[in-house]
């Protein structure tokens, strides 16, 4: 009966609130366990380690014991009273969520008393919340409608609604993205724990007292954070609501497909709920390794994005440059012949931010068959040293799970707070949670815990890595027994990026190298876009720069959209083909333009920060004739005269295993290794550096638009306007 | 409050049965968000005055570093005062900053007591008690004889400002019922003719006495005592022979 | 044994159908033509079907026309059992009219099969 799946609940229930055993490789082997308790729940007995609660005890035998404030991933409250079991020998009921067991307890999860004493505690609730059901978002997942069915009365003694009526409270304006009806609050004040525990903005709070009692902010402010969307999940009734889904649709009515996120590098996964071919919302779906149980504002609400500024059909500049619909054929041919026409070192691909697997290998080989090495990312990478060729030099070695159990985390010229929120999630878990230590290089940036500024000189990094600095950290940084050293991707296309990746690299294999655990990895580099990594393990080259300086003549852009490649850097008779799913910066350039499929809309591969590959699913069909990205490539192949060996998505993905096995085993990801190669190798590039590292986020407003789905996104825009308007108020 | 109460049981058992179902009428005095006006809006500088400052310090010296919070109810109320009775928000966003912590968690202090009175108020500020003990020896007529005296509804300000009054719940002190606490002072045991000199006093700045106005120094019988009527006995009283020494 | 004997050994074994030689099997074509061509009227008023006489004539012609180049005596002599078929159900009453127009229908395309026609008929 209730919505949180008992599996979660068991995985979760060890006392301390980390991710659980199978995504903790590096959690210390809990030394000399302590003994176990025997407890008995409905007579079964069940052993559990000291201090765990009865309600976790009783997870685990696979009882459920309904709940409304308790949640696993949140401090314990005890305040709604829905979990009250009988313990025997004991004169009340008590409160399972926050009773730790105690040797031979018995407990009765479904005895008279407890029985009645739900009863009565749901009874006070509904006497308190409206019955307006029918119309309230919530209804079909709701909580308190749920649990009023397994454990309310038959009947109901209201009625009071001739003296006082019930309870009302005024709504409040907490942004463009959570509807609030106040009414329906039962006070379970999760959503004030999750601001104050994970999100890190204390803007919720309980003011006054006894039926008066109001969740809320008291003054008029919004919440405004990057992970504000999840307090609706995890309101239990329908208080808080999705604005954007708003009277949108019934859960009944949708189609839910298990897919993955693509709007941040983490490749968070998500569910998409669609009916009548139309994207309504996105959930997330819970993956430990990855975004727990939560959801970034981006990833979450900037689905609407994808009903706008979409290219619906293939399209062709006319005689006098408009672009105007055509037929894939007189598309394809137009490009092919373009393709043909041009030599091969003045072919030029280049490959942008949301580009899935699929048909970065399809545009790679086509490039390559026609005589052509071309194929660049937008994004910037040193080439120099090992460049990209070992994986370890651009990946999140240390994996995100594990960001939990590192000891000092050093920050180098990234805002993790908005490049990869879940990420600043769990970095700021670990400094609630244990004593985990943050420092930073770069901007003075809110990242909603507390931090060492070390500086915003590329020098510290130099310093820290050769060992000269004085500064604390180093020492502090040596002391670790787990550290991670984050290094943002923006700092490496600057002309001192590949310096600073080789210092980066100096310093923390040097302190991988005295670690006692063997298996710790230190170096982190943190990709800024879902495609970034697939594409370099791939083989594509960073730095776009200079092969437009060799004046190419036809231009492909797979989804090309961060403004790299611009018509004044082109020569006037190039010929450029943008391939993508929205009418975003490259399709303005462009001769002819492909209509692809966006990520809910084709099954794709994604390579997230960490080198796990996953696979989207098609929830809908693309827009209009727009068709999969591989395919539009497939089929210019064959048009252009060098036919691709696939014609299938497994075809496809064969290939791909033929690269690299690491992009076709999906959900995995492999340990990487030859640090030390790629620290040998960058040795020589350890030249003085002299820049400040600065990074491209800084502030909330510029979070919500940053790729041509979130900019294309009417809710994203609103979400840029409240926070300008909050910077104005006083609060 | 209670009054309220009483006026709403007798409306309500004559309204039909098949009245619309209402929200009910604002139950507390207060309310539990904040609402900027003219004289209470966070643009308006509050700082504690130095002797408070002092204070401050004193207060949080108490507290062991990392709970300085600890120190919050002892400064909204050192605030309260400075400010003439009364808590404004940027008086909460000053503690804020003193204990570094979030604003919400001051506001959520300061909503809880009622002791905290976040808006602006009389120079006197008198709480009439109503509860039952109280209202049973004539609290109403004392209630009355204030806001006639005053000019001023419960809930309000009179117009000279001057004025604030409060139906409070029991104050302990029933046992001189009537009573009324006027700032930090009780006056108990009260009439309407005493009710009426204390308002008439403190529209002149006086300061009535404090305390029971039937004569009694405390809350001893009103007749004499009648009981403990003797000197108090030595120590050893009623001992057993065996234990004296 | 040569080639030539191999093939003769092969016709000799063949059972015949219903005619023995050409002439004959040709006798049995053009006498199941004459007798759809005297039922093309009646066929026009049973079934009511929107066609004129002449258009059946020049669809009967049409089908015949279509299997002219069959010289296997054993063949033509199926199709022309088939044919016979054909004919008495359609006499009988036992087709319906849509049956009749499904001679009339055009000609259907084949489904592409290769991935490039695939794609620019939006199948793929």
């Amino acid at each position: 009966m209730l919505r949180q799946p008992l599996t979660r609940a068991i995985a979760l229930s060890s006392p301390s609130r980390v991710a659980p055993l199978g995504a903790r490789r590096y959690a210390d082997a809990v030394p000399a366990q302590p003994e176990k308790v025997e407890v008995f729940i409905d007579d079964k007995p069940v052993y559990v380690p000291p201090g765990t609660t009865v309600l976790q005890a009783a997870a685990q035998v696979g009882v459920e014991i309904p709940r409304f404030c308790y949640h696993e991933r949140l401090a314990v409250a005890g305040n709604c009273r829905m979990c009250l079991v009988e313990v025997e020998k004991s004169p009340k009921p008590v409160a399972a969520c926050a009773m730790p067991v105690m040797k031979g307890m018995r407990v009765k999860t479904d005895s008279d008393l407890t029985k009645k004493a739900r009863e009565g505690v749901m009874e006070f609730l509904l006497v308190n919340h409206p019955l307006d059901c029918p119309i309230c978002d919530q209804g079909g997942e709701c909580d308190l409608q749920d649990q009023s069915m397994a454990f309310g009365s038959d009947k109901s003694r209201f009625t009071d609604i001739h003296f006082s009526g019930k309870r009302a409270v005024e709504d409040k304006d907490v942004g463009p993205l959570i509807k609030t009806i106040m009414t329906r609050c039962i006070h379970c004040t999760r959503c004030i724990r999750f601001a104050s525990e994970v999100a890190g903005v204390d803007d919720f709070g309980t003011t006054g007292r006894g039926s008066d009692m109001q969740v809320g902010t008291y003054v008029e402010k919004m919440f405004l954070s990057e992970l504000s969307g999840n307090i609706i999940d995890l309101c239990p009734v329908g208080a808080l609501t999705s604005k954007p889904y708003s009277f949108a649709a019934r859960p009944w009515e949708t189609r839910r497909i298990d897919s993955v996120d693509v709007l941040d590098p983490l490749g968070s996964n998500i569910v998409v709920t669609t009916r009548t071919n139309e994207v309504l919302r996105i959930l997330p779906r819970t993956n430990e390794e990855i975004n727990e149980e939560w959801l970034s504002d981006k990833s979450r609400f900037a689905c609407d994005g994808l009903k706008r500024q979409r290219l619906v059909t293939p399209m062709l500049a006319d005689s006098r440059g408009n672009l105007t619909p055509v037929e894939w054929e007189d598309a394809i041919v137009a490009a092919a012949r373009a393709i043909q026409d041009c030599p091969p070192d003045k072919l030029l691909a280049v490959a942008g931010d949301l580009a899935d697997a699929e048909s970065l290998v399809a545009l790679k080989d086509l490039v390559n068959r026609l005589g052509s090495e071309n194929v660049y990312t937008e994004r910037d990478f040193p080439l120099e040293g090992s460049g990209t060729d070992l994986r370890s030099s651009y990946l999140l070695n240390t994996k995100i799970a594990n960001v939990e159990d590192a000891d000092f985390v050093l920050l180098i010229g990234t805002n993790v707070r908005f490049e990869a929120p879940l990420l600043n999630a769990r970095i700021r878990k670990a400094f609630i949670h244990k004593e985990t230590d943050v420092a930073v290089i770069g901007p003075k940036i809110d990242l909603t815990y507390d931090y060492l500024h070390v500086g915003d000189s590329a020098s510290v990094v130099k310093d820290l890595a050769t060992g000269s600095s004085s500064h604390e950290v180093l020492k502090r940084l040596d002391a670790a027994k787990r550290p991670i050293v984050i290094l943002g991707a923006d700092q490496l296309k600057t002309q001192e990026g590949s310096a600073l990746l080789a210092y980066t690299q100096e310093l923390a294999l040097r302190l991988q190298d005295k670690l006692q655990d063997k298996n710790w990895k230190v170096l982190n580099v943190l990709q800024r876009s879902a495609g970034a990594v697939a594409a370099l393990d791939l083989g594509y080259r960073p730095g776009v720069a200079t092969a437009l300086a060799a004046q190419p003549r036809v231009v492909f852009l797979l989804g090309a959209d961060g403004g790299v490649v611009t018509r004044e850097q082109l020569p006037k008779d190039a010929f450029v083909i943008y391939q993508g799913h929205h009418g975003d910066v490259g399709a303005s350039i462009a001769d002819v333009v492909f209509a692809g499929a966006a990520y809910t809309e084709k099954r794709a591969t994604y390579v997230n920060a960490e080198g796990r590959a996953q696979q989207t699913l098609p929830a809908v069909s693309p827009p209009g004739r727009a068709r999969d990205d591989w395919k539009i490539i497939r089929a210019l192949s064959e048009v252009v005269g060098e036919r691709l060996p696939y014609n299938n998505l497994d075809e496809v993905r064969d290939r791909l295993g033929q690269i690299s096995p690491a992009l076709v085993s999906y959900g995995e990801v492999q340990d990487n290794n030859y640090f030390a190669q790629a620290r040998a190798l960058s040795k020589s590039l350890q030249k003085p550096v002299s820049g400040t590292l600065d990074v491209q986020l800084k502030q909330l407003e510029d979070f919500f638009m940053t790729d041509p789905i979130s900019r294309a996104s009417p809710t994203m825009a609103k979400c840029v306007q409240a926070v300008i308007k909050q910077k104005s108020s006083v609060y | 409050m209670l009054s309220s109460l009483r006026s709403g049981v007798l409306s309500t058992w004559r309204t039909s049965a098949r009245a619309l179902q209402t929200s009910s009428a604002l139950q507390h005095d207060s309310l539990f968000v904040h609402r900027d006006t003219p004289e209470d809006n966070p643009n308006i500088p509050f700082e504690f005055s130095p002797a408070n400052q002092k204070r401050v310090e004193a207060l949080l010296a108490i507290y062991p570093e990392g709970h300085k919070r600890g120190a919050m109810i002892p400064l909204l109320d050192l605030a309260q005062r400075q400010n003439g009775g009364w808590l404004p928000i940027s008086a909460m966003h000053k503690v804020a900053e003193v204990l570094n912590v979030p604003r919400m968690r001051v506001y959520e202090v300061a909503t809880f007591y009622t002791m905290f009175i976040r808006r602006p108020i009389g120079k006197y500020h008198l709480q009439v008690c109503t509860t039952t003990p109280c209202w049973l020896r004539g609290s109403d007529a004392i209630l009355k004889a204030i806001k006639d005296a005053t000019g001023c509804e419960v809930g309000g300000n009179s117009a000279c400002g001057k004025f604030s009054i409060s139906e409070v719940e029991c104050l302990g002190a029933c046992v001189n019922a009537p009573m009324v606490q006027v700032n930090d002072d009780y006056y108990e045991d009260l009439t309407v003719d005493d009710a009426k000199e204390i308002v008439e006093k403190l529209k002149k700045d006086e300061k009535p006495k404090p305390g029971p106005r039937s004569g009694r120094f405390a809350a001893e019988p009103l007749g004499g005592l009648t009981s403990l009527t003797e000197e108090p006995t030595g120590p050893g009283y009623g001992l057993q022979d065996a234990l004296k020494s | 044994m040569t080639t030539r004997q191999a093939i003769q050994v092969g016709t000799k074994t063949v059972k015949p159908l219903l005619s023995l030689n050409s002439v004959e099997a040709r006798k049995r074509v053009l006498n199941l033509y004459k007798a759809w061509y005297r039922q093309v009227p009646h066929i026009v008023k049973d079934y009511d079907i929107p066609k004129s006489e002449e258009q059946c004539r020049e669809k009967l012609k049409e089908l015949f026309l279509k299997n002219k180049d069959v010289t296997d005596i054993r063949v033509v002599d199926m199709l022309v059992i088939k044919g016979q078929m054909e004919l008495k159900e359609t006499v009988k009453l036992w087709k319906q009219k849509g049956h009749i127009m499904s001679y009339f229908k055009p000609t259907e395309e084949p489904k592409p099969k290769d991935f490039l026609s695939k794609f620019f008929s939006g199948n793929e």
